[in-house]
This record gives C-alpha cells, sequence and structure tokens, in this order.
C-alpha cells in the first residue's frame, strides 16, 4: 500500500495541478484581454447600462467638452461641426459603427461600473441616477479638426481616404487621432453608410498598410547595429537588383538609379536598391530581429487603445522577398500608429514609448480615479543608432535634395522619412503615401504620421500635410 | 473504559460552525433576490428550504454514520450555489429551473444516502458487481436505441416527460466495476467495460463524458498498477483518439476552430465562448452583484456556462474561491483513499475524487477558453437531475468508504483495550471486503 499511497497523492496534486492551472490562466487571461473583453460592442451589459447611467462627459487636454449629456439622457457632442467630425473615429459614434472608440473601450469608466460600493450607496439614497465617470483624454480637440483641415485642404489630399497621428514622443501621449473620410456624428446618413471609403473604419489604429520607404528607418538601423561598416559601405544602384536565385528584380520608385551610392545618400534619397542590398548582405534574421524589436509581430496590448498588430513576414524567405521587406514592401504591414511610433522612437533616442489617450479619470464628485503616467513601451534600438538616424531624418526634410523637403519650415529643425507603398487593391496597382516625422527640438516634442491611402507619392502629397501640422504645433504650442 | 462513540464526528466544532456559516449565506442570499422589486415567495421558501438541505445532508446524516463534514459542507454548498444562481437568473425569465434544481438536489441527497449504503453494508460484491455491471451496460446502450439528440450529442432518454442522461449514472458504476476488478487485478472484465463504454460515448457522440471516462480509467490504473510506461502509452493513446476524432467528426474539428479564435465566429458558433469571456470580464474582481447583469445572454448558461455567470455576479475572486473549494473537496476524497485499509475502498474513494476533478478542470478549463468547450456539467452546480445525482453519489461513495474507515479505527481501537490474551481476533485488515 506504500506505493499506492504514494500514487494516490500524485493523482491528488495532478488533478489540483490541473484546478490550479485553469485558475490561472483564467486570471492572465481576464487581467490581460478583460478590459478588451468588456468593452467588445458584442457585450450587451455596458449597453444596456446606458438606461440606468447617466454617462461621464469625455473632455480633451484644454477642458473642452468632447461629449457631453444632456439633461434628457442624450449624449450630445461639440456643436461646432468640423471640431466634433474631426475626433468622431476618437470618440466612436453612439451607434457603434466605430469600433473600439472612448465611448466603447472607456465604458467601464463612462457608465460607471468602478463606482465604489459607498458612492453607489449615496446616489442610492439620495434617489439619483448613477452618473459614470469624466474621462479627460490627452488629445487636443483643436489640433484634431486643425489635422483635419490640413488633409482636406490640399487638392492631393481632399477626397483621399488616410490618417493623421500626433504624439508626443518623450510621454506617449497622443495629442491627435484623426482617420479621413471624417463624417459627422449626428448624423449618420446613407451615403456615409455606402460609402466606398469605408468612413466608419479608423484607419489610425486599424489600416495594416504595407509601410513602403518609411520602414528604412528600421532597416537603417538595423544595418547600423549588425554591419560595423555600414554608414561608409558603398552600394551600387543600376535601378534594378536582380537577388541571387530571384526570377524579378527590385526597383527604384520612377525607374531611377543612383550608381555608386551609401547609407546616408542612400536614406536622404529613398534608394530601394541599396536597401534591398543592405537587408539582403545582414541576413534576413538580423532584420527581422530589428523590426520585432520595434514592436512587428508583437501583440499590441495597450492599455488605452486597440491597434491592430503590425506584421514582418515570417514564411516563404527567399532572397526576392527578403530585398523587398528592406523596403518596407512584401508582407511587411503597419499601422499609422505605430509607424508614428517608429518615428517617435528614434526621435526620444531609440526608446519607444506607450502611446496613451486617457490622461485622467474623475468621479462626478470630483474623485481622481486614474491619472496618466508615461511608460516605456520597448528599447527599439541603442541610443548611438537613433542619434545616427536622427541625423539621417533631419537630411530628408532638410537637404535640397531629400525626398521630404516640402515638410520642411525655415529655421525649425523638422526630421522626417517620407514612403510610397505599392500595393495593389482589387487588381489594380495602387500607391499609398505616407511621412513619418517629428520635431528634433525638446520644447515640442512631437511626432507626426500622415498617411494617404492611393495618395501617391509620400514626398508630393503626406508631407504638405505634416508640414500644416507642425506649423500648427510651433505656434499653438509656444514654450 | 469506555468506547469512543461510534457517532463521533471525524472533526470537532468548526464543522457545526462553518455548516452554519453557509447555512446563513444562502438564508441571506435567497432572502435578498427574493425582497428585490417585489416579494417572491418561492424564493423565501427556498430561503428555508435550502439551508434545511444543507442541514440535513451535513450535520443530521452524519448522526447514523461516520462522515467526514468538511467533504460534505463542501459538496453541500457547491450544491447550493447552483441553485442560488439559477434561481436569481429565472428570476425575470419566466423559467423554474432554480426550484426544479432545489428538488435535484434533495434526490441527490437521497443518491448520496443509497450509494453510504451500499458501500457501506454490501459485503458481498462478487455477485453484486456482476449486476452493477450488466445494469451499467444497458443503461449506457439505452439512448442508443430510444435515444433524443441535444446538442450533437445523442446521450438524452425521454421517460415520462422527463429526460435523463444516463451516462451520468454510470459514472458511480464505472467507479465500482474498475475499483472491483483493478482491486482483484482481473484486467480483463474492468478492460473491456471500459472500452465498450468508450465506443458506446463516441457512438452517442458524447466527447466531454468520454474523456472524463477515460482519464478517470487511466489515474486509477496508474493509481492502483503504478505502471508509468502503460500509463504515459495510456496518455499517447488519448492524444491519438484526440486527433483521429479531430480528423472524424466535423463538430469536433468546429469546436477546436471556435476554441483557436472564437472572435472569427462572434454571431455563429463563437457566440457562446464570447459571451462567456465578456460575462466573466465584466464581473471583475468582485461580480456585479447576485441577481444583476446579463447571464441570460449566454448561451445554455445554466449547465456548460454556469461558472460564467458565477464569476460575473460574485466576481472572479470568488470564482477562484470555488477552484479552491473543489481543491478542499480533492484534498478530502484523498484523504479517505489514503485511510482505506482495502483496496478496493481506496480505489473507490479515489476514483471519485480524480473524477470529480477532471471534470472539474474540463468544464471550467472551456469556460475560460483554455481547452476547447465541451458540453459536460460543472459537478454539482450546473442545471440537471442527473448530473447533480451522478456528482451527490460519487460524494457517497467516498463519504461509504470514509465510515468504514472510522468502523474500522474503532475495531482497532476495541482490540486494543481487550486484555492481552484475546488478541488472537481478526486483524482490521480482514474487514471490508477485498483481497490484494
Amino acid at each position: 500500500m506504500k506505493g499506492n499511497q504514494f500514487r494516490f497523492r500524485i493523482l491528488a496534486l495532478l488533478c489540483i495541478a490541473l484546478l490550479a492551472v485553469a485558475g490561472g490562466y483564467g486570471v492572465y487571461s481576464v487581467s490581460t484581454y478583460g478590459s478588451r473583453w468588456f468593452s467588445n460592442v458584442r457585450n450587451i451589459r455596458y449597453q444596456s447600462a446606458r438606461d440606468t447611467v447617466i454617462p461621464g462627459d469625455i473632455i480633451d487636454r484644454n477642458g473642452i467638452k468632447l461629449a457631453t449629456t444632456d439633461t434628457e439622457g442624450n449624449r450630445v457632442y461639440q456643436s461646432d461641426k468640423p471640431s466634433r467630425c474631426a475626433v468622431v473615429h476618437l470618440l466612436g459614434d453612439g451607434e457603434g459603427y466605430v469600433a473600439n472608440g472612448v465611448e466603447s473601450f472607456q465604458a467601464r469608466y463612462l457608465l460607471g461600473f468602478e463606482t465604489t460600493l459607498t458612492e453607489r450607496t449615496e446616489d442610492l439614497v439620495a434617489g439619483e441616477k448613477r452618473r459614470g465617470d469624466h474621462v479627460v483624454l490627452t488629445v487636443d480637440s483643436r489640433l484634431c479638426t486643425e489635422a483635419a483641415r490640413a488633409f482636406t485642404n490640399h487638392a492631393e489630399t481632399y477626397n483621399k481616404a488616410g490618417a493623421v497621428v500626433v504624439m508626443n514622443y518623450k510621454t506617449g501621449e497622443v495629442l491627435a487621432l484623426v482617420s479621413l473620410p471624417i463624417f459627422d456624428p449626428t448624423e449618420i446618413t446613407d451615403v456615409v453608410k455606402n460609402s466606398p471609403l469605408h468612413p466608419f473604419w479608423n484607419r489610425a489604429l486599424q489600416s495594416t498598410m504595407p509601410p513602403g520607404s518609411t520602414f528604412k528607418i528600421v532597416t537603417a538601423a538595423a544595418a547600423l547595429e549588425n554591419m560595423p561598416d555600414a554608414e561608409t559601405r558603398v552600394f551600387t544602384c543600376t535601378g534594378a537588383t536582380k537577388p541571387a536565385g530571384a526570377k524579378g528584380v527590385i526597383t527604384d520608385y520612377g525607374g531611377e538609379h543612383h550608381d555608386s551610392i551609401t547609407l546616408p545618400k542612400a536614406f536622404r534619397l529613398s534608394c530601394n536598391n541599396t536597401f534591398a542590398q543592405m537587408a539582403l548582405q545582414m541576413g534576413d534574421k538580423n532584420l527581422r530581429k530589428t523590426a520585432e524589436n520595434f514592436g512587428f509581430n508583437d501583440n499590441f496590448l495597450f492599455q488605452d487603445m486597440i491597434v491592430e498588430n503590425s506584421s514582418y513576414p515570417t514564411k516563404n524567405r527567399t532572397n526576392f522577398e527578403i530585398g523587398w521587406s528592406g523596403v518596407g514592401q512584401s508582407q511587411v504591414t503597419a499601422t499609422p500608429m505605430h509607424m508614428c511610433l517608429v518615428a517617435a522612437a528614434v526621435a526620444n533616442d531609440g526608446i519607444m514609448m506607450e502611446p496613451r489617450l486617457i490622461a485622467g479619470v474623475q468621479s462626478p464628485a470630483g474623485v481622481v480615479r486614474y491619472e496618466f503616467e508615461p511608460k516605456v513601451y520597448r528599447r527599439a534600438m541603442k541610443p548611438e543608432t537613433a542619434r545616427v538616424l536622427q541625423g539621417y531624418m533631419r537630411t530628408v526634410v532638410e537637404a535640397r535634395d531629400g525626398t521630404g523637403t516640402r515638410a520642411a519650415i525655415e529655421g525649425v529643425p523638422i526630421a522626417g522619412k517620407t514612403g510610397s507603398a505599392e500595393t495593389s487593391v482589387d487588381g489594380r496597382a495602387v500607391t499609398h503615401a505616407w511621412f513619418v516625422g517629428y520635431i528634433d527640438d525638446d520644447r515640442y516634442p512631437y511626432a507626426v504620421c500622415v498617411f494617404v491611402e492611393e495618395g501617391g507619392t509620400g514626398g508630393k502629397v503626406a508631407a504638405p500635410v505634416a508640414k500644416d501640422i507642425f506649423a500648427y504645433l510651433l505656434t499653438n504650442y509656444t514654450k | 473504559m469506555s468506547r469512543p462513540s461510534r457517532n463521533k464526528p471525524l472533526r470537532g466544532r468548526p464543522d457545526k460552525r462553518f455548516c452554519s456559516v453557509i447555512m446563513l449565506f444562502y438564508f441571506s442570499a435567497f432572502l435578498l433576490i427574493s425582497l428585490k422589486e417585489k416579494v417572491h415567495w418561492q424564493g423565501i421558501a427556498l430561503s428555508v428550504v435550502v439551508p434545511a438541505l444543507i442541514y440535513i445532508a451535513t450535520m443530521w446524516l452524519p448522526r447514523f454514520f461516520p462522515a467526514d463534514k468538511l467533504l460534505l459542507s463542501i459538496a453541500n454548498f457547491l450544491c447550493a450555489l447552483g441553485v442560488l444562481i439559477l434561481y436569481s437568473t429565472d428570476m425575470d425569465a419566466g423559467t423554474s429551473r432554480g426550484l426544479q434544481q432545489a428538488i435535484y438536489y434533495g434526490i441527490g441527497i437521497i443518491a448520496m444516502l443509497i450509494c453510504i449504503l451500499v458501500v457501506r453494508y454490501v459485503k458481498n460484491w462478487d455477485v453484486m458487481i456482476w449486476a452493477v455491471t450488466f445494469l451499467a451496460v444497458g443503461l449506457l446502450v439505452l439512448p442508443l436505441a430510444i435515444g433524443t439528440e441535444q446538442n450533437g450529442a445523442t446521450n438524452w432518454i425521454n421517460i415520462g416527460g422527463t429526460s435523463l442522461q444516463p451516462s451520468e449514472v454510470v459514472k458511480l458504476a464505472l467507479i465500482l466495476v474498475l475499483s472491483y476488478f483493478m482491486s482483484r487485478r482481473q484486467a480483463l472484465p474492468w478492460l473491456l467495460f471500459g472500452l465498450f463504454s468508450l465506443a458506446v460515448l463516441m457512438l452517442q457522440k458524447d466527447l466531454g463524458t468520454a474523456l472524463i471516462y477515460y482519464f478517470t480509467a487511466l489515474f486509477m490504473y496508474y493509481g492502483w498498477y503504478g505502471n508509468v510506461l502503460m500509463t504515459g502509452l495510456g496518455v499517447v493513446g488519448g492524444a491519438g483518439a484526440a486527433v483521429a476524432g479531430y480528423a472524424m467528426f466535423a463538430h469536433v474539428k468546429k469546436r477546436v476552430a471556435i476554441w483557436r479564435n472564437p472572435w472569427a465566429y462572434p454571431e455563429t458558433s463563437g457566440y457562446q465562448i464570447i459571451q462567456a469571456l465578456m460575462a466573466i470580464a465584466s464581473g471583475g474582481l468582485f461580480g456585479v452583484g447576485l441577481g444583476l447583469g446579463a447571464p441570460r445572454v449566454i448561451p445554455v448558461y445554466f449547465t456548460d456556462c454556469i461558472f460564467a455567470v458565477i464569476c460575473e455576479q460574485f466576481g472572479i475572486l470568488f470564482g477562484l474561491l470555488v477552484l479552491v473549494m473543489y481543491v478542499i473537496l480533492i484534498l478530502r476524497g484523498t484523504s479517505i483513499a489514503l485511510k482505506a485499509r482495502s483496496g478496493f475502498h481506496g480505489l473507490i474513494a479515489m476514483g471519485a475524487t480524480v473524477m470529480i476533478g477532471i471534470q472539474t478542470f474540463v468544464i471550467i478549463g472551456g469556460v475560460l477558453k483554455l481547452i476547447p468547450l465541451t458540453g459536460v456539467t460543472m459537478p454539482f452546480v450546473s442545471y440537471g437531475g442527473t448530473s447533480l445525482v451522478s456528482c451527490m453519489g460519487l460524494i457517497g461513495l467516498m463519504q461509504g468508504v470514509a465510515s468504514v474507515n472510522q468502523d474500522q479505527l474503532n475495531y482497532d481501537y476495541d482490540i486494543s483495550m481487550l486484555p492481552q490474551d484475546l488478541s488472537g481476533m481478526p486483524k482490521a485488515d480482514d474487514f471490508g471486503g477485498g483481497n490484494r
């Protein structure tokens, strides 16, 4: 019986271990994904709470009320139409067309699920309807309006879809998050519903697109960290690089060629041949590692927003594909939000801050329930690497032959990278325009990403929009 | 020299206090939801009936034979929890599952009593075991002949308007048959019986129950024979069967696909698990409160997903405490098995224990999306008469063994008190049947 007793104990331990695993997994998944499960549009629980709770206000960083509840219980947005349209994706509309806006993702606060028992009792005793908490955003509503205005003002972008993201690269506070086209939350017409541009889609967070040449920031970082002579190595650009064993060739945008060229110049001119050769020389593994350091292939679990995951491909890695990956094509995809983080990481000496939307939460009685504190998301690269890249990105905008000169403002240190991502939509070859950049000045620590769907070349289409935003920041954020 | 009272509880006063707390908990809980908005007389009746049932099963029954009161308290707590949750979700739905469950709970107590009596007083198992075997075989095949299909599995029979799930009741027979033949090291009968049950369950597409049968048998095999190699082969074989089942059955494939990513089918097949997860997430740490929330949007919330309802209403912390209850139950069951003097009794107690443990894992792991969700019940808590009868029966088996253990201890005590020259009496090891 001795052996049996031992084995009976083992069996008991095994059963207990199984239950412990189940419990542990439950705690892990609820603490990791619970807020996402809760705020899902299919959760009728918080939807039905709207009947019994007066939702709290959503307030921007300057105290402007973006959404409030009137005495009859209706949700009221800003009276100025351009202003309320510019933040419609950020907040989400009342009918649930836009996914994961603040209205639903912060429902826990807005609909009073975080109200304490004593507060609930007080409301009950007073015979009042329960009130939800007020959520203060890091977002500047006026900047959002300006971003939407800039996007719709330029001839190249006025009728296009796209996204604009502005954030503080030192703290991670998101100042503007605009998806185009915008629409009016108070009149959701059939025209809006049936628009071929899918206005309900929050492109800033949900649209995963090839980042094109803006990904060269990552490739350059990988080269600087893996190739000791990266800055001086000479590449030959004939306009068409044919990787070993590949059938196709890697070409430059518009059929250009640059002959003998080094990394600084190739970055400035956005030479595909150089970056493809660089990717092949350092190898897929090194490039992938750096991309993953920048957050590619990570499961983004940011606390304030749901961002689609970016990907660096891991399957079918032929030389041809690796070459194209070096220039941000071939299954490399990212959202405008993530590309803004990439630029922000360079600006912040390699440290990528977690993007944040919520500055604070206050109870109706004024009790502070939550307050913003900056959080590092990850270290994307070494500080030295970031500083070299900062120089490169400055030349893209400031040098006469850079691709991003249209974002330049006289006398202001602006850095950036353009991108023209070629892809096909329903069999049509299209080019998405990108610009990521930042103000290289500690007094204005702002990074910007402009994405124009089917816009054309980044330098021509996206950079001017970014310039308008930089100009607005410089005049309105005086320090 | 007085012999210790036969009716002396295994543990002292704390059991009484524990039971009182549980009774008070349910009394106030039922009263609370009965007085919400308007007076519900049924709920007020339950606030008396449920604590009364708890008292009968934990405090009154042990007067007649020694029992492990902690084990009884926990099992009754869980049964009453089921009644409470079901009644609270009935309130404005027009269903009467809570009341029915209270009746099933009463029947469950009777089933437990019968099992205690069987283990305690049946001495001639050599005949009895064959009766159990043939009864079990008959019950198992019954649904194949006159069964009805529910949720993709043909494992129910209808008798006079009430539906029964024979595979639940046969669980008790499985434990008895396996214990009897294993303890006598007669491999063929228990192997045949086990394989036969598995085959029938597969035919009925009741894969969740088949899983529980299989692993219970495998665990008992390991516990008794201790053959690690064969046990390992058994695990591999089980995994192979799972893969084969995946390839063969479309509904298994579907379940696995749902498990891997339920969010891909949010409005159709993934709806249940998504709603369960949302319910758990909505409950937070302390829950939304008894009778509140929206448990009824979860499909089959009353059986498969009742753990999600518990988590929504009482919070994930309480959900974890419920898991701890099962852990204590396993510990008590194991302790009974370890004290058993015969292999037969040890195996009965251990088998019943691992069966409850495995079933709890299968359903709670399923609701939490750790493993694919199968339609098995949460022991003691889920709605269903046969399920409750089988779980209380398992407790009865454990308690029966516990009472025999205590009798044997008492016998030893008597022997030791006798004058030395009379101690050539039969030893306690010869008690209770079973040789090894």
